[in-house]
Formats: structure tokens, C-alpha cells, sequence
């Protein structure tokens, strides 16, 4: 998965926000709101093309967390993402 | 052309019809030094007038304005879609969905609430100062009751509106804010102006209190808000 380049993607408060820009504005309107993880996947998914596993383990990497919960996270996020068709 | 005045920046308005000249008497000034021009394509004013049957002249000025708005992040000013009311000093603006009743509510501050008067009552700019405050500022595209002044105020609270059967006012937590902001600011233009727009919106949420009111039609429910809003 990776997460279309016309994005742009701030702190905001507490919160991440990401907001498409150019092309991305006509299909997309409005703007995602993310916590600390959903903003670090998010800039790993911009980056480049990245399974779920890789995701996970980048998660394992950076937080103290169990695999199971860095999976259900994951999961989370890439499904709110999908589902906002956010992906290329 | 001719230039105009905003949130203390000076904009040329390069324009093919006169609606926006009469729009922004008041918002005029002298000579031709300007922060920059703006101008809009007939392309813009026919694409603008897909959305309802109005004016050339109309469609030009609110392709102008959007224009301005995309690039006053670089001077640390933004639109955000309020309406904004000044009593003694300080501003107090609302924000609510569309045909929620900003204006019907702003109608009963002026009614109830001592010496408040609109600065602007549905496209204000608002300027984040160095201190990390914001100054709100009236500017010619006021909404269709034509409510504003050339007027200006430092911001005192954001107040969120949803119609309810009892009046009710409580704090807003910031995660609530961010989402209900979202649909207000003009979050458009160039990567380097909307990521500026984001850099505003953080000190957005900073600064001020925020509030969401549920309230029905009546005196208390602008009662209720000032005397829980205002600045002492």
C-alpha cells in the first residue's frame, strides 16, 4: 500500500492532520484526522509501497508494544485509509 | 484595478466587472504599492456559475476572494467561515453547519447583548499575532445579510452551534475541535499554502477557548453564551 504523494500532513494540537492537495482536493474533500501512530504509518505508507507485515514491524521497531496490538493497529489505520481510498 | 485593504495587507483587485468595486467600498485605499494582485479567468466565473444562477459579477468576486484566501497563510492570516461579533473590545465567533443558525443566533446577540455589534457575519479573517493571539478582521464578503464593519478585534472564544431543544453551552475538548474546524477553514491552494494553513490551524486550536452551544431560539440562549464567553 501506498498513500497518494498529494497529501500534505501536519501536527495539529495533539493530532495529526492530513489534507489532500491539488488533484487529490477534487476527489477527496475534507481532511483525516490521525493519532501519533495512524501519523507514523502514515509517513511510512507515503514514503513507499508497503505491505501490512512491514508496517507491523516498523511499528515493533519504533513502540513498546506487543505484536498483537502493533497488528490490530495496523490494521486499523490501512482500513480507514482503504476505505477513504487514500491509496494508489 | 484598484486596492483594498485587508487584515492590514494591501491587495490589488484586478476585476472585468464593478459588483466587487461597490461590494468593497470601505475596504478601498490609495496608491499601488500591494502585497499582490489578483485576478480571475472567464473560465472561473462560468465554472463559478454552475453552482446557482447568478451574476457574472457575483461569480467574479467570490472567485477573488478564494483567490486572496490562498494566499494569505504566507502573511499569517486565514479564512476561516464564521460569524464574528465584537462587544467591548473583544470578538466572539460562531461557527455551525450550514443553516444551522449562525445568523439567527448572531440576531439574538445584537437583540440581548449590550453594545455588540457584527464585524462580520460569515467569511471574517482572522491573523495570528506574534504572541500567539489572533486578531479577527471584517472584510467585504459578509454574507448574504450584508452584516459587517471595516473593524477589527482581538479574539476572545470559538463557539460551535447545534440546534437543541434546551440551551446548553459546554467546553470543547481539542480532538472535537480539530474535527469541527475542519469543515470551516478554506483549506485550499498550493502544498506550501495549505501546509501553512495547517501551521495556522494549530495555533487555532491553542488559542482560544472553545465552546459548543445546543440552543433553540430565544433570548437565553445568546444570554447563556455571552455570560459564558466574555472576557472580563
Amino acid at each position: 500500500m501506498q498513500i497518494n504523494q498529494d497529501f500534505t500532513i501536519q501536527k495539529v494540537g495533539a493530532s495529526y492532520v492530513a489534507v489532500p492537495i491539488g488533484e487529490a482536493s477534487k476527489s477527496f474533500r475534507g481532511m483525516i484526522q490521525l493519532n501519533e501512530t495512524g501519523a507514523f504509518l502514515w509517513k511510512l505508507m507515503a514514503e513507499k509501497d508497503c505491505t501490512e507485515e512491514e508496517l507491523v514491524e516498523a511499528m515493533l521497531a519504533e513502540y513498546d508494544v506487543s505484536r498483537e496490538i502493533a497488528a490490530a493497529d495496523v490494521h486499523a489505520v490501512v482500513e480507514t485509509l482503504k476505505n477513504s481510498k487514500l491509496f494508489i | 484595478m484598484f486596492v483594498i485593504e485587508l487584515a492590514g495587507i494591501r491587495i490589488g483587485i484586478d476585476n472585468r466587472y464593478s459588483f466587487i468595486e461597490r461590494q468593497c467600498y470601505g475596504f478601498v485605499c490609495e496608491g499601488t504599492d500591494v502585497a499582490f494582485t489578483v485576478s480571475v479567468t472567464s473560465d472561473e466565473i462560468l465554472e463559478e456559475q454552475k453552482h446557482g444562477e447568478f451574476s457574472e459579477g457575483y461569480c467574479e468576486s467570490i472567485c477573488i476572494y478564494r483567490h486572496i484566501c490562498e494566499q494569505l497563510p504566507a502573511y499569517n492570516i486565514f479564512l476561516m467561515h464564521s460569524s464574528v461579533i465584537e462587544v467591548d473590545g473583544y470578538a466572539y465567533a460562531f461557527t455551525a453547519k450550514s443553516g444551522v443558525g449562525k445568523s439567527t443566533h448572531t440576531a439574538l446577540w445584537l437583540k440581548n447583548v449590550p453594545n455588540a455589534r457584527v464585524l462580520n457575519g460569515d467569511k471574517p479573517l482572522y491573523r495570528l499575532e506574534k504572541d500567539g493571539s489572533l486578531t479577527a478582521f471584517g472584510t467585504p464578503w459578509n454574507g448574504k445579510e450584508n452584516w459587517g464593519e471595516n473593524i477589527s478585534a482581538p479574539l476572545a472564544a470559538i463557539c460551535f452551534i447545534e440546534r437543541g431543544i434546551e440551551n446548553r453551552i459546554t467546553p470543547a475538548q481539542e480532538s472535537d475541535v480539530i474535527g469541527r474546524l475542519m469543515h470551516q477553514l478554506y483549506l485550499r491552494g498550493s502544498r506550501q499554502s495549505v501546509t501553512q494553513q495547517l501551521v495556522l490551524m494549530d495555533a487555532l486550536v491553542r488559542a482560544v477557548p472553545y465552546y459548543v452551544l445546543e440552543c433553540n431560539v430565544s433570548d437565553e440562549a445568546a444570554l447563556l453564551a455571552w455570560n459564558t464567553m466574555r472576557k472580563s
